[in-house]
């Protein structure tokens, strides 16, 4: 009953592999197995990997992205969230919580690229699961986060994909193209060169 | 398994000569010496002996937490033992190779064994021998009618106690018992039902926990759950979207008496949905009355406290508000540990490790406990720790346990906390307010596909064993002739199959009415004879034969 981080397995990663059909390309990294708790202390590949310490990603190809589902929730600021209303946007969801090591890692890469690539029409986006507000906040506060998180206790928003591409760990990060479709999940911390790339290719990508 | 499979199997185990072992005789062989029935029990031994290890070690699929305390404990050997899949037993490729062979090797000792008695079931018996002195059981006696009417009266006989019949000039063969054939066949056949359970079960179920604080909910989803085990082919996408929210948790335990403190009863009150947006449902939670949704079954496995803190920093703002989960360190009393983790407090990262007790008390000695599990009199003891959580790194951590080795004790008097006190921090690191407590609850989800099929297959093995061993295949046959003294009805019997005994008894009991009906010597039974020996058998003769004479 102990909650530990959540990361996938090496079981997991493989199985997610499998999944992936065709026309999806399947970035499965070598440092995979840095998934367990066991063996986390592997840093993973720190080298010119498309991203960095994360246990997996993929990258969907324009005409097999899935739809992105109808999200819609309250920001931890009480306004509300459409999904919807970002069309014509890129945007990276994050899902992320205050207590989660490799999130804590990420942030301050996710915060500068997000304000990076404001001015090329990509909103970032957080999802904050397991935590409180007070917290979260903090957070936000601690890596200068400046944009906004759904504030996500029944993990409704993580539910919303069920259909389309779950995110399978925390962190997890989606990346939705301007159509409104799902182009990339990563799955565990992301690197700045990774992430960037994976950005730039869904904003020069047709749609 | 019984020496029925033995035998069959055991055909196929000579070697083929060694003039023509080419590949086809060699790929022959191999198959025979698989499907044998010595290896399958080698491999069902060795299935139990492989398990042993996933019992020894600490799993990954239990226990991560230990397995990470084995890594620390044992530097060497644990990376030696993850090669060798040490800490995932049951999802090793050696284990799945033991498994799969033997599930070839029942599947091709039973298949074509299946295939076999639905043939032969539909075959009549052999013909009588002609020497019925030579079977075990055999009997002989001067009939009364002619021969002919003797062997209408066997045969009617016979029928009227349902044996499966072939006819012939002068004799008649009789077989019974082909349930017991059948139950052997059920037996193998549930039993390789049983593995292609465990393997459906293992491939598209799926484990998970979750800690589940009342007033909180959460959605069957990864990245909600805190344990979570899938299945080998299991998917995100494939859990079933429910979400639960406990909305109250009460427990309640013995006040008085010897059982004073022992729990009474658990509720935890749930609203759920099935689907996102659909119909919201209610269950009341108890231990061992799961909750059903969606072929999904939730159990409640424990529960704790969650004392409800607020820390606010050294710049006045709240910094933490929220229940943070205890862990129950012993029964009696439910004394409870647990670490609050504020790594966003500002001048300095904040750390607390103490303990929750429920009805505190504390000696004139100094030393404090929980003395019923109920919350009478909820304490908590915190001591404090500033400094660097090592959070920031990336190294994944228990929210269970601080690391304290890059942090310094915050000095203040430790001392119990009653609901609504404060511990106001020194050098103007902020204050932690104890604000109350919340109780949660932990669930095991568990979907296992496999669950029914293997109840099923568990009893028709049990039922096919049975069946095995009360009914034993059984023939009898009646061989009918003139000599110059009259009619000589012949009896033979032969059972294949006896474990349970008793074919003596019912080959006895046959003769006697044969006797009665047939014989000339009417209402008089001679002992049925189960000897070989043939000099026994010819005095048995006699006597059967004076006896009548007698008459």
């Amino acid at each position: 009953m102990i909650r530990l981080p959540r990361f996938v397995r090496p079981g997991r990663v493989a199985a997610v592999a499998m999944a992936a059909a065709a026309g999806v390309v399947t970035l499965t990294l070598a440092g995979c197995d840095g998934g367990s708790i066991a063996n986390s202390s592997d840093p993973g590949n720190s080298g010119n990997s498309f991203v960095g310490a994360s246990y997996s990603s993929k990258f969907f190809q324009v005409g097999s992205r899935p739809l992105a589902p109808a999200v819609t929730g309250t920001l931890l600021t009480g306004q509300s969230f459409s999904l919807r209303a970002q069309r014509g946007h890129v945007v990276v969801l994050n899902f992320w919580g205050s207590w989660c090591a490799p999130c804590r890692q990420e942030a301050p890469i996710l915060g500068t690229l997000a304000t990076d690539l404001r001015g090329k029409g990509v909103r970032f986006f957080g999802d904050n699961v397991l935590d409180s507000p007070d917290s979260a906040e903090a957070f936000e506060r601690t890596f200068n986060i400046g944009y906004p998180s759904i504030n996500d206790q029944g993990e409704q928003v993580a539910l919303a994909f069920h259909d389309t591409v779950p995110p399978s760990a925390i962190p997890s990060t989606l990346v939705i193209d301007r159509a409104g479709r799902i182009a990339a999940l990563v799955v565990g911390a992301v690197s700045f060169n990774g992430l960037k790339a994976l950005i730039d290719s869904v904003l020069t990508g047709k749609s | 398994m019984t020496a029925g499979v033995a035998d069959v199997a055991g055909k196929g185990m000579t070697r083929p000569g060694k003039a023509k072992f080419g590949p086809v005789a060699w790929l022959r062989w191999i198959w025979r010496q698989l499907t044998s029935m010595r290896t399958a029990l080698v491999l069902l031994f060795l299935l139990a002996l492989a398990s042993i290890p996933g019992s020894v070690l600490p799993q990954e699929g239990i226990d991560p937490a230990a397995v990470a305390q084995y890594y620390t404990a044992h530097p060497a050997l644990a990376p030696v033992l993850a090669k060798l899949s040490g800490f995932d037993v049951f999802g090793a490729p050696w284990f799945a190779a033991i498994y799969i062979l033997l599930f070839t090797s029942l599947a091709g000792c039973v298949l074509p064994r299946a295939y076999r008695l639905a043939k032969s079931s539909r075959q009549p018996p052999p013909k009588a021998p002609r020497h019925l002195g030579r079977l075990p059981q055999s009997t002989d006696f001067p009939a009364a009618g002619p021969a002919d009417e003797a062997l209408a009266a066997a045969t009617r006989m016979l029928r009227a106690r349902r044996f499966r019949l072939r006819t012939g000039d002068g004799w008649v063969s009789a077989e019974k018992g082909y349930l017991h054939e059948v139950g052997n066949l059920l037996f193998h056949l549930a039993l390789l039902g049983l593995l292609a359970s465990i393997a459906l079960g293992g491939l598209f179920g799926y484990k998970a926990n979750k800690l589940l604080v009342a007033g909180e909910g959460f959605a069957n989803t990864p990245t909600a759950l805190d344990v979570f085990h899938p299945g080998r082919l299991v998917t995100a996408s494939d859990l079933q979207p429910f979400s639960i929210t406990m909305t109250k948790f009460t427990a309640s335990y013995i006040t008085s008496g010897s059982q004073r403190g022992q729990p009474a009863n658990f509720n935890a009150s749930l609203s759920y949905t099935a689907q996102p947006g659909g119909p919201v449902g209610h269950y009341d939670l108890q231990v061992n009355h799961p909750l059903n949704v969606d072929g999904v079954q939730v159990f409640l496995i424990g529960h704790g406290y969650a004392p409800t803190f607020k820390v606010t920093d050294g710049t006045g703002r709240v910094v933490l508000d929220q229940p943070v989960p205890f862990i129950p360190v012993e029964e009696a009393g439910l004394s409870s540990d647990g670490v609050i983790k504020v790594p966003d407090a500002k001048p300095q990262a904040l750390g607390f490790s103490g303990e929750f007790l429920p009805t505190a008390y504390e000696t004139i000695t100094g030393s404090v406990g929980s003395e019923f599990p109920a919350a009478n009199l909820p304490r908590v003891v915190l001591v404090g720790y500033e400094g660097n959580l090592q959070l920031n790194n990336g190294q994944p951590q228990s929210v269970y346990s601080l690391n304290t080795s890059q942090m310094r004790r915050i000095d203040y008097p430790i001392k119990m906390l009653a609901p609504g006190q404060s511990i106001v921090l020194p050098h103007g690191l902020g204050k932690l307010t104890f604000t109350g407590y919340r109780q949660w609850a932990s669930l095991a989800i568990t979907y296992d596909p496999g669950q029914l099929p293997a109840l099923f297959s568990a009893l028709a093995a049990l039922a096919g064993l049975i069946l095995s061993f009360l009914v034993r295949r059984r023939r009898i046959f009646v061989r009918v002739s003139e000599n110059g003294n009259g009619t000589v009805v012949q009896l033979g019997g032969l059972t294949r199959s006896d474990a349970a005994g008793g074919f003596e008894v019912e080959f006895a009991e046959l003769t006697g009415e044969f006797k009665r009906r047939l014989g000339s010597a009417a209402g008089s039974s001679a002992p049925a004879k189960s000897a070989v020996d043939e000099t026994s058998k010819d005095g048995a003769d006699e006597v059967a034969l004076a006896q009548s004479k007698g008459e």
